[in-house]
């Protein structure tokens, strides 16, 4: 089964771009798995309206586990069956508690086994704030570490917040060479590029 | 007890220190880059690399990699101009290396080339040494060469063309994709997919620029059509290199060393029938003739009927088995 990873800093969107992406597919009833940095598993079904509401909120770190859901595309005559990964919030630095350093490590883990990488970025935020605050080292160690593979995209994401084409422009320039694609995971825009992007990886 | 504090030399390691709070992520994922990097060097290496760090020192090992790629380039026969600017741009990339060092301004380092010039004029030679140039000074990640030609890039339907396009950059990047005779993807007008063949390209060097080089080659009146009816190629191939016709001095020198490769030698007689062939087809002015590849064909033509007329001897000595005499050359005369 092939992985799909989603990433990026705390509060780019990453969870609410996984559930969006996996309705956008035609997934009504999510059955997601959550996998804790110890090891233990659990499995849940949700609506995707339901998971939005318990899974993604405005504060970081909302995500503090593994969080995968099997999708399907079409190819074919068949379909293709993958997994999709949601993961905590990469932070710059090292954090004080514990739990999010676990969180971490178990993050790069999936990293580093994954067979597409999907890392997501503030657009918005680089475009209020200038690029240098809105992605971090942390964010170019990505870029860089992924540049080996080709199953790696920038989703540039909160295109539906003013500045963010300005933003988007700014992470074009600053990541020259990856492939960019620009979303709103609130409204499921870009969700085609990103679909077809994945299609081929998988 | 004190103790020298050692990176993490697995991923394993390098996930323990992130859950103890002695590495960041971000530094996390620059060690996981160096290890990856390790383990895609060829196994033998990687042990002996391991076991004692210093002695291949990957620094040294890629100017090693850069003076060979530069003694294989002075190795070819004529080229003096193509010669003068391959080193020109080795000296351009690494000042420009040096500047950023040194963090000064730097020029944007566009690479992508045309090469204009008949073939068998060194073209692809040229191309690959680039590529190992390119790769040793580490503008290139692998430094590889991809050759292709319309039929690879050109489908046949709406959209093939882009597919097809794009699968061929795929395998071309970090390294160099070389498209021969590259002006027939122009050739048909607008309706043609070539076309659409050009745009691929154009982006793909702008969005992949840091790992493909980009050479279009072919004859120099197509390439220069080809750029005036394609202006805003022009200024994304800031490299344009010619190669002009060998004479036919460098042509006879050019037989003499695939000759002495190949363990043969040349009588006097034969060298000066060749002479007189070579020049005959030069001055016919067919710019498939009086090349590389032509004294390529002729020798190996040679070689061929050197064996037929030994054969049927009873008695061969050493020296007959390696000399090639006017006759052989005869025979090719008349041969294409």
């Amino acid at each position: 089964m092939k992985r799909c990873i989603v990433i990026g800093k705390t509060n780019v969107g990453k969870t609410l771009f996984v559930l969006q992406f996996a309705a956008y597919l035609g997934a009504d009833r999510l059955e997601i798995t959550f996998e804790e940095p110890g090891g233990e598993k659990r499995t849940e079904t949700l609506s995707v309206d339901q998971a939005i509401r318990q899974l993604s909120s405005q504060e970081p770190h909302q995500t503090r586990c593994l969080q995968s859901i099997r999708l399907e595309l079409p190819v074919g005559k068949g379909v293709k069956r993958f997994d999709v990964v949601d993961t905590s919030g990469l932070i710059e630095g090292i954090h004080g508690d514990v739990k999010v350093r676990k969180a971490m490590a178990q993050t790069l883990a999936a990293v580093r086994d994954a067979d597409l990488i999907l890392h997501l970025v503030d657009a918005a935020k680089a475009g209020e704030r200038g690029v240098l605050q809105a992605v971090g080292d942390v964010d170019y160690q990505v870029a860089q570490f992924a540049q080996m593979r080709d199953a790696y995209a920038i989703l540039a994401n909160k295109v539906d917040l003013p500045n963010a084409d300005v933003g988007v422009e700014k992470i074009r320039q600053e990541f020259s060479g990856h492939v960019i694609i620009p979303i709103s995971a609130l409204h499921r825009r870009g969700f085609k590029e990103v679909k077809r992007f994945v299609w081929r990886w998988i | 007890m004190a103790e020298a504090v050692q990176p993490p030399r697995t991923a394993d390691e390098v996930l323990d220190w992130l859950e103890q709070g002695r590495l960041s992520p971000a530094e996390a994922f620059a060690i996981f880059r160096s290890l990856d990097q390790d383990r895609r060097a060829p196994s033998h290496l990687r042990v002996a690399v391991r076991e004692s760090p210093r002695e291949q020192d990957p620094e040294e090992a890629r100017r090693q990699r850069l003076q060979q790629a530069l003694a294989d380039l002075d190795a070819l026969i004529g080229l003096e101009s193509v010669k003068e600017l391959v080193r020109e741009v080795q000296a351009f990339v690494e000042i420009q290396q040096r500047r950023s060092k040194a963090r000064l301004a730097t020029e944007p380092m566009a690479l992508h080339m045309i090469f204009k010039g008949n073939p068998g004029t060194g073209k692809t030679t040229v191309a690959r040494i680039f590529g190992r140039m390119f790769e040793a000074m580490g503008v290139l990640p692998k430094g590889h060469l991809v050759e292709c030609e319309r039929a690879d890039l050109v489908g046949e339907y709406i959209g093939h063309t882009a597919q097809k396009t794009r699968e061929q950059i795929r395998q071309a990047l970090g390294g160099i994709l070389f498209i021969d005779e590259a002006y027939s993807l122009a050739r048909g007008g607008e309706k043609d997919f070539g076309k659409e063949a050009i745009d691929t390209l154009v982006k793909a060097m702008e969005d992949k620029k840091d790992q493909l080089v980009l050479i279009l080659a072919g004859y120099r009146r197509e390439m220069e059509l080809f750029l005036q009816t394609n202006p805003g190629l022009r200024s994304r191939f800031p490299i344009q290199i010619d190669f002009p016709d060998y004479k036919t001095a460098e042509l006879i020198q050019i037989a003499d060393l695939m000759l002495k490769q190949r363990e043969y030698r040349l009588t006097e007689g034969a060298r000066r029938r060749l002479h007189d062939m070579l020049e005959q087809r030069l001055r016919s002015g067919d710019p498939h003739l009086g090349n590389a590849r032509m004294v390529r064909n002729i020798i190996e033509r040679a070689i061929r009927r050197q064996a037929v007329r030994l054969v049927r001897r009873p008695q061969i000595s050493r020296n007959d088995l390696m000399l090639i005499t006017e006759a052989d050359i005869e025979e090719v005369s008349v041969a294409r």
